[in-house]
């Protein structure tokens, strides 16, 4: 499967997932989504439990404001009649599991690629070149402000300006802290803009390594999930 | 409009939004600070207006699509939210770029931009907002403010409307303190990294 073709799986069962009407239709497309992520080969778990930890809390929320708080459906609040706890429940399931499926979805196409690194993944895309140039920039830069705050925060524990725990001191001077960051990753991208990148040709190598990386668009085996995935929205609009 | 100072420029604000959105989405705070970098972008980048909506939106997008992957897989949908502060960081926000660099800082002018221009940017991002919230989240994003669109809602008001008034509620204090924060980081910048990312002057020759 190539990378472009899982994007396309995902993003046809995400819109399938948006049309779908009822909890029906929407395991349907969960199940597929499951046969998506088992193809990958690899543990499943992890992604399920990613998928959960990031709907659980949203599950906790809507319960608490559409059953406990409001207790109809919107529809109900609509129609201005006095509505029920159980349609709320049934609104609440519906939402739930159309966000489950985007989550998992999401992890699931992550699992075909898990040993790739970033490079080659973003270099296997059918994009724009200029568009996988600035994903690699930013990836990279993301790093360097990670290590910036880092590095600024040491200097200024050692100053004696923030502390390592919660204080007051770390309030009053957190703006210092920021103002640090941002400096340093403005000197380090100056420095490699103006310097480093010309001598090293790094924007001329990247450009020929995401070139060399390029792979077919799709595959046959790309097609036929592709065709799993329209199928099983169809299936979830009646 | 894409020379490469700006490809960097627009790379380092969607790191900045990734960042600082993500650390804020972690340790859960109320707020959500994830459009730093693209009004910082759009400041950068002006009086170039429209390469500045453009530079803005490639950052926060990149950024949406990034978090979208890796922390939260919802964001992505915010995508017409980044669009509309964009748009009204290169059209208005912008506007105030000499004011956040004057030295000493004007304190009265400074304040009353930054809050002006954060009221605008949190009405206008609200508004856009909405529509997904309520499609995609029925109402309810997990965040402090669906506790205000559950107080909407049992006063009888309408799904869309309950999520518009919430929205109205927080989103103006969020931007402003978005608007607030990318001035102050504007303000730091050097003028050395400014004066790159404006267009090539045609040579005389």
């Amino acid at each position: 499967m190539t990378p472009n073709g899982a994007v396309a799986f995902a993003l046809l069962v995400i819109v399938s997932a948006l049309l779908a009407r009822d909890p029906v239709g929407l395991l349907v497309i969960l199940t597929a989504t499951s046969c998506f992520a088992l193809a990958s080969r690899r543990p499943v778990w992890s992604a399920l439990v990613w998928s959960c930890g990031i709907v659980l809390p949203l599950v906790l929320f809507m319960t608490l404001v559409w059953i406990i708080i409001v207790g109809r459906a919107p529809h109900e609040i609509a129609a201005n009649v006095e509505g029920s706890r159980s349609a709320a429940s049934f609104y609440v399931t519906i939402i739930c599991l159309r966000l489950f499926i985007i989550a998992f979805t999401v992890q699931a196409t992550f699992l075909h690629f898990a040993g790739w690194t970033p490079l080659r993944f973003i270099g296997a895309l059918a994009l724009p070149r200029v568009a996988k140039k600035l994903l690699v920039l930013t990836l990279s830069l993301i790093d360097t402000i990670l290590q910036a705050v880092d590095r600024a925060r040491t200097a200024l524990i050692g100053a004696g300006l923030i502390t390592r725990q919660r204080s007051w001191r770390n309030l009053r001077h957190g703006w210092i802290l920021v103002q640090t960051v941002w400096l340093t990753v403005i000197t380090i991208v100056l420095g490699r803009t103006r310097d480093k990148w010309p001598v090293e040709d790094t924007l001329a190598r990247l450009e020929g390594s995401l070139a060399a990386r390029a792979t077919a668009r799709l595959s046959a085996t790309d097609f036929g999930w592709m065709a799993l995935a329209i199928a099983t929205g169809v299936a979830g609009l009646r | 409009m894409l020379t490469t100072p700006r490809l960097v420029a627009i790379a380092l604000c969607a790191a900045l939004n990734f960042a600082i959105g993500n650390i804020v989405y972690l340790i859960k705070l109320p707020i959500y600070l994830d459009s730093i970098g693209t009004i910082l972008c759009a400041l950068l980048i002006f009086p170039n207006r429209l390469a500045a909506i453009a530079c803005a939106f490639i950052a926060g997008f990149i950024s949406t699509i990034l978090t979208g992957l890796i922390l939260n897989p919802f964001l992505p949908w915010f995508s017409l939210t980044v669009l509309s502060i964009a748009i009204v960081s290169a059209l208005l926000t912008g506007l105030a770029t000499a004011t956040f660099r004057t030295r000493p800082l004007p304190v009265v002018p400074f304040v009353t931009k930054v809050v002006l221009y954060g009221l605008i940017t949190g009405i206008v991002s609200a508004l856009a907002s909405a529509p997904v919230v309520v499609y995609l989240f029925g109402g309810v994003t997990g965040s402090g403010s669906s506790f205000v669109v559950a107080l909407f809602l049992k006063t009888g008001q309408q799904l869309l409307d309950s999520v518009v008034l919430a929205g109205l509620a927080t989103d103006p204090i969020d931007k402003t303190l978005e608007v607030l924060l990318a001035a102050l980081l504007y303000r730091a910048t050097p003028r050395e990294f400014i004066a790159m990312l404006a267009p090539a002057q045609p040579s005389a020759a």
